[in-house]
């Protein structure tokens, strides 16, 4: 196509998108906005967006960097370090927000309060660090269920739990049910009923949900390390004793969230505990063994009645040092905006904006797609009855990294629960004392 | 000037010639140097620059010199580093003297051969992660489906198979590095006392271990310092197949690093740790050089 083409069908394009664009994004002739941002394939189409945004305020969008979260915090930080936070707007994410300490403005007073007040109450509470709104949720994911229907409605399983476990076979309320039926799906090597992730951050935050879920707790008031407590012990033996009875494969304790969603995906595996943005991949034919098969609830409950509904959301921030604030936050404005959610919604991301459930939900019942309405609702729901965040605090990672070995550890029989416990608890209390919260 | 200083006094103008490349060191090398080994005197988190300022002496390193949760990745480092070295040798210098025989398609497969080297040792990790998942890793279901198991052998968490199953990656990687160049070696090996040994009814064996062993060992030396000195920083691969767990039984010296220095942000901390494991790599290109500067001297007749 030639450049004429391209700019007539641009700007066609412009014209028609217009609209659309109800929200006065403000004019920034001539300036430049720097920002870092997220890489990676479910985040590219918003970026797309992005030549909507210039066009309207007539200010041009530099990504300076585009990586995936990990490789994006180590840049971050290396930026604090030596200074050169030259630049206006940054991913982030809610678990990662507090340990950059001032480097985020407060989005208070730079985004206009009814935008705010469109966003979901709970995801822009879990978007606060110690008072300060510090970044703007782009999308969000919680802790899911997603089962094997088939399973359920087959008359031989449904005749052999009952008569092994003296209840009904039904996708699972608690926890004792997902034990149980793990347990009873469970012939390895072709078949394992449950599985989890096992290294890094990713079980130190099952281990989290599912400590809050037995009424346990991280931290006491003064933050002092708690969770070696008895539900903790109790939390952490659920893991344990699936491993001991290789009802879970014997590789989770090296499984982060690709292998649990591939795995998943070959049909080998019962029950998985995951984010909702996998629905579409376990749908999809092409890929997934288990296509048409799915079924997808709120997490389970713990002993306390709590269901275990680890949150967290992909946010957008910017720096305090930023040279054009309003750019900035009109730039925020728009990335997080209606219509670029319900593009992130389409592509199978969960929404931060209220009024985009509600939509997509529609959207997808209309299309005859009740399984991605499904999807959406059961998020709906979790979202504002279940979620909650790990503590916002910055030395959350540094803890997780004394805690995630100790998990281990018990899951594969180095330790008891409650030594691997004890443990991690002294060493996460040697850091809380370390950065003087006792 | 520099004409006026080296016409009145000679003797500096190869100084002054070596100036840029000097002032190139300093800035690229030393500066740097100096300032990690300053890091590492205090307790300097990324997050929170000032600490850069506050000096602790050797706390860092006398709470490294106690620890065990240090020095027990640091000897399974050295373990890594041996295995993954003689190894390397071994299937290096047999892929070498095979490729040395050939007589068609030698350069097609000397190309070939580099291939492993091409991929960055993060893909290279996932290819491993996949191919060990216990699972739906393809090594686990063709051993099942071979009828040579009925397990899930857990590859990437069992202590010894998770070792193995890195030092299975780091040698596929990396053993061309050997072959290419005791490669090199053999091509650049004169014929004259293969000949002469021949004359005097010296065996093929007789001939590769008196002959053409000695003749490759400097290469293989150079080899050695080189991978010790990649094998030592070993992360990358780790990094993605085990992240250094389950329960440490993986962790290596700079999985331990980068997540103390990255993850948990203590940079001062880390740097004390890298400097005690630059340690490592002195020791070991030391004794490879002095291996290297004997195997010449054997070559040139003089033992």
């Amino acid at each position: 196509m030639n450049l004429k083409a391209s700019l007539v069908l641009g700007t066609a394009f412009a014209a028609l998108a217009l609209p659309a664009i109800a929200q006065d994004y403000g004019k920034f002739d001539g300036y430049t906005l720097r920002v870092k941002l997220i890489g990676g394939a479910q985040y590219e189409p918003l970026y797309a967006e992005i030549p909507k945004w210039e066009a309207a305020t007539g200010a041009k969008v530099e990504i300076l960097s585009r990586k995936n979260h990990f490789e994006l915090d180590k840049e971050i930080k290396q930026d604090i370090a030596a200074g050169t936070l030259d630049w206006c707007v940054g991913s982030n994410h809610t678990s990662f927000a507090p340990q950059y300490g001032d480097i985020y403005a407060d989005l208070t007073g730079l985004i206009a309060p009814e935008v705010i007040a469109d966003f979901v109450p709970l995801m822009i509470q879990h978007s606060t660090v110690n008072g300060r709104l510090v970044q703007l949720p782009r999308h969000s994911d919680v802790s899911n269920f997603f089962y094997q229907k088939s399973l359920y409605e087959d008359q031989a399983n449904k005749d052999g739990f009952k008569a092994k476990y003296g209840y009904d076979l039904a996708p699972p309320e608690t926890w004792g049910q997902v034990k149980d039926q793990a347990m009873f799906f469970a012939n390895p090597p072709d078949f394992y009923g449950f599985q989890f992730v096992g290294k890094d951050e990713a079980i130190t935050g099952r281990f989290y949900e599912m400590l809050v879920a037995e009424g346990g707790a991280m931290f006491d008031d003064k933050m002092v390390p708690t969770f070696n407590s008895e539900a903790g012990v109790k939390a952490l033996q659920f893991f344990v004793d699936l491993y001991a009875a290789k009802a879970v494969p014997a590789g989770v304790p090296n499984y982060t969230w690709d292998d649990t969603g591939l795995g998943f995906g070959s049909g080998s595996v019962a029950m998985d505990l995951d984010w909702g943005g996998w629905s579409s991949y376990f749908n999809d034919p092409a890929n997934s063994k288990v296509a048409g098969n799915v079924g997808l609830i709120r997490a389970p409950k713990g002993s306390s009645g709590k269901r275990t509904g680890w949150s967290g959301s992909h946010s957008f921030s910017i720096t305090e040092g930023c040279d054009n604030k309003p750019a900035a936050a009109s730039f925020l404005t728009f990335l997080t905006g209606y219509d670029n959610q319900m593009v992130e919604a389409r592509k199978g991301l969960l929404p931060t904006r209220a009024k985009v459930w509600i939509d997509a939900i529609a959207e997808f019942e209309a299309a005859g797609n009740a399984f991605s309405a499904d999807v959406m609702k059961t998020f709906q729901v979790s979202m504002s009855e279940d979620a909650f965040t790990p503590p916002l605090i910055a030395e959350w990672i540094e803890v997780s990294n004394v805690l995630w070995p100790k998990l281990q550890a018990a899951v594969v029989g180095d330790m008891t629960a409650k030594e691997a416990l004890d443990a991690a608890q002294a060493d996460a209390a040697a850091i809380m004392q370390d950065a003087g919260y006792n | 000037m520099i004409r006026a200083l080296t016409t009145k006094r000679p003797e500096m103008t190869p100084f002054l010639l070596l100036t840029p490349a000097l002032i190139t060191m300093l800035f690229v090398v030393a500066l740097p140097l100096v300032f990690s080994l300053w890091t590492s005197l205090t307790p300097y988190q990324l997050t929170k620059p000032q600490t850069i300022y506050s000096f602790v002496g050797l706390r860092n390193y006398t709470r490294l010199l106690t620890d065990p949760g240090f020095w027990i990745p640091f000897g399974r480092t050295v373990l890594f580093l041996t295995i993954a070295l003689n190894l390397e040798f071994a299937f290096g210098l047999g892929i070498a003297l095979l490729i040395n025989k050939i007589t068609w398609g030698q350069r097609g497969l000397r190309t070939i051969m580099m291939f492993p080297m091409m991929f960055s040792p993060i893909l290279v990790g996932f290819q491993f992660k996949f191919i060990f998942n216990d699972n739906i890793g393809i090594l686990n279901n063709a051993l099942q489906s071979l009828g040579l198991t009925d397990q899930a052998i857990p590859w990437l968490v069992d202590a010894k198979l998770a070792m193995f199953s890195l030092l299975f990656a780091e040698i596929w990687m990396s053993t061309s590095v050997f072959a290419i160049l005791l490669l090199a070696g053999l091509f650049a090996m004169p014929r004259d006392p293969l000949e002469a040994a021949k004359v005097d009814g010296c065996n093929a064996f007789q001939t590769f271990r008196h002959i053409t062993l000695p003749f490759l060992m400097p290469f293989a030396y150079i080899a050695m310092t080189i991978r010790s000195l990649d094998v030592a920083r070993a992360y990358d691969i780790v990094k993605v197949m085990t992240g250094g767990g389950p329960a440490g039984r993986t962790e290596l010296l700079w999985t331990m690093i980068a997540r103390t220095g990255y993850e948990n942000a203590k940079m001062g901390q880390a740097n004390a740790m890298a400097y005690i494991s630059t340690v490592l790599s002195i020791l070991f290109t030391w004794y490879f050089y002095r291996k290297l500067i004997a195997a010449r001297r054997f070559m040139g007749g003089v033992q």
